[in-house]
């Protein structure tokens, strides 16, 4: 090799320790952040019917089937709450996550690679921290609206009971930045579309383990603790809490926890979206 | 060089490259080049596919990050003014990027707000760059109902939405017919007349480049290979006539008399020299192949400097 390209790796090294303390969070404009969030709202304003049908029919025949099926074969209650209850935290947190989750893998690999639409937008002062944190919030934006249409459901079923259900989009906030943020990075790093189905089944496989169906503590230990360090169990514990308005100190740790899942993982997003499109 | 030619110099440079370079892993798409473009200038790179071309425009558009060597936008460095050199550069990169969900005004509209525009400036420009480039009449149409010229149209538009002092073109008319393509010049040349905008230009359009830009640069392999003004490079490189004759592959080039090179092709002769007499007899020899005398050109100079490369073709 010659000394040219030795001198080159070396800058490149010397970007790389820099990005290592310096967080990608410090780019953000959030006047270029609301641009490209209104142009993802205007196209999916066209669709409006989609917006409150689409998060309606899953929700309602899961909550039907889990709730009122399994729920009479079961007939106790599940760590407390009658199962109907128990089970609304989880349709809510499946159903929202796999908002965010699909926004931010066939929905951002679509605009990244099929329309250029981020090429279009890095051609003007938007940075690419800007446009992957909108994709990101934007994605957390759908799934808050989601959230709050579900609960509707929850309360009609009679499976939200506490006012601090009022509550309940904001765990789900978080694990949706976390799901999102994963998610970008994820989309960042393939270059073919069939490279989700890997990841699709990871996420389908550790949403069973996250509480949502069934409590985490009937797990044996080591897939308990598994569990545990899924973030979305911390989300689906505590919107649980917030549904019944039955708290425990573990989910102030939850609660910590979460917000720094979300924080790394919009993080790590972000700069997996400029190792992508800044070559 | 005393200090007024040096800061002259950096007042009147839009763009000065020294030692640019980008590799992508061991390829060397970019590889030291030195060039700089005036102000106001319309500034041509040709160049074989993959010669660089793109990967230089998109380096001063600041869309990637140069490897190693120097570049100066309107003098500010690449490397930490990216977000205030494409604040005043419009891009119509080589591959369309228009949104298909939205109409066409509509994508005027929405990409303004990326330039933090008011919604009322946005509107009147929008209208006035869609009356410029033909399309007001399409303005509630969809990006797929358009035909390729217009969608090239469309871009045009969208790149100069902020007013930019430098619009950097990546082949603008490529795989457009003549008519949409010389439609294009003419809005060049009008914005040139206007005056005070910088055009970077890409072509395979040997015609183009000759037409439109004031000076320009050949590269090959991401090297310079040569530069200058178009009418110097045909002066410099050959002689001011040529004899072309087509589908001659079988015969072999004519002894050539003193004031008179020739080179043979992708199967058809080209003989060069200072007067069209001087050619006159070599195109009796070829009277049955239809021979054709014309003013040598920037086709010439391109097919001389650069070598078949990428695109050798092996005969079936
Ligand atoms: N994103 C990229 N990743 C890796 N290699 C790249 C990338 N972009 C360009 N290259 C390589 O860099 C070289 C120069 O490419 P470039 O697109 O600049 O050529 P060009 O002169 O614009 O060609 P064309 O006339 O075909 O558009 C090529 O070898 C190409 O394969
Ligand atoms: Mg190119």
């Amino acid at each position: 090799m010659s000394s040219d390209s030795i001198g080159n790796n070396e800058i490149e090294r010397k970007d790389d320790s820099l990005l290592f303390f310096r967080t990608s969070f410090t780019k953000i404009s959030f006047q270029d952040v609301a641009a490209v969030w209104l142009r993802n709202l205007q196209v999916y304003r066209r669709m409006w019917k989609m917006l409150f049908a689409a998060p309606l029919i899953e929700p309602v025949f899961s909550i039907l089937a889990f709730g009122y099926g399994v729920g009479s074969l079961i007939g106790a209650r599940v760590a407390g709450i009658s199962y109907l209850s128990f089970v609304g935290a989880g349709v809510l947190a499946f159903t929202v996550m796999m908002r965010a989750l699909f926004e931010m893998t066939y929905g951002a690999y679509f605009r990244m690679v099929y329309q250029s639409t981020y090429d279009a937008i890095l051609a003007t002062p938007v940075e690419v921290e800007s446009l992957a944190f909108a994709e990101i919030i934007w994605a957390v934006s759908k799934a808050a609206f989601d959230s709050i249409v579900i609960l509707l459901v929850l309360f009609i079923f009679g499976a939200a009971t506490s006012l601090f259900s009022l509550l309940v989009p904001l765990p789900l906030i978080a694990g949706s930045l976390f799901i999102g943020g994963l998610s970008l990075g994820i989309t960042s790093r393939i270059h073919d579309i069939d490279s989700f189905n890997l990841y699709m089944a990871i996420f389908f496989s550790s949403l069973f383990l996250c509480g949502a169906w069934f409590p985490v503590e009937v797990l044996p230990g080591v897939l308990r603790w598994v569990a545990w360090v899924i973030p979305l169990t911390s989300a689906v514990d505590i919107a649980r809490a917030l549904l019944t308005g039955k708290f425990l100190w573990r989910q102030v740790y939850e609660s910590l926890y979460l917000l720094f899942a979300a924080f790394v993982f919009t993080e790590w997003g972000m700069r997996s979206l400029r190792r992508r499109m800044v070559v | 060089m005393d200090q007024f030619e040096k800061t002259s110099k950096v007042i009147y440079r839009a763009i000065s490259a020294s030692g640019l370079t980008k590799f992508y892993g061991s390829n060397r798409a970019v590889d030291g080049i030195d060039f700089s473009v005036l102000r106001g200038e319309t500034f041509g790179f040709l160049g074989p596919n993959g010669a660089g071309k793109s990967t230089t425009m998109r380096m001063i558009a600041c869309r990637t990050p140069p490897t190693a060597g120097e570049l100066l936008v309107e003098g500010i460095n690449v490397r930490d003014g990216g977000r205030r050199i494409r604040s005043m550069i419009g891009v119509v990169p080589q591959e369309n990027n228009l949104d298909p969900d939205l109409s066409v005004r509509q994508n005027l509209l929405i990409y303004s707000r990326y330039y933090q525009m008011n919604r009322m400036e946005a509107a009147s420009r929008s209208d006035e760059l869609l009356r410029f480039v033909g399309l007001i009449n399409r303005a509630g149409s969809r990006i797929e109902e358009l035909s390729g010229g217009m969608k090239r149209r469309l871009m045009i538009a969208r790149a100069l939405l902020h007013n930019p002092g430098i619009l950097v073109l990546d082949e603008p008319t490529t795989g457009l017919d003549p008519h949409v393509r010389q439609e294009i010049w003419q809005r060049l040349e009008e914005l040139r007349s206007r005056g005070g905008v910088t055009i970077l230009l890409s072509t395979h359009y040997m015609e183009e480049a000759e037409k439109l830009c004031e000076r320009l640069i050949v590269m090959d392999r991401g090297k310079i290979l040569a530069s200058g003004k178009p009418s110097e490079l045909i002066r410099e490189s050959v002689s001011s006539y040529a004899l072309e004759v087509r589908d001659a592959d079988s015969i072999p080039l004519l002894p050539l008399t003193p004031g008179v090179s020739g080179t043979k092709r992708n199967g058809a002769h080209f003989y060069f020299a200072d007067s069209p007499e001087t050619l006159a007899p070599l195109a009796k020899e070829f009277d049955e192949k239809r021979p054709l005398i014309r003013p040598s050109n920037l086709e010439d100079v391109f097919l001389q400097l650069v070598d078949g490369g990428e695109d050798d073709c092996e005969a079936i």
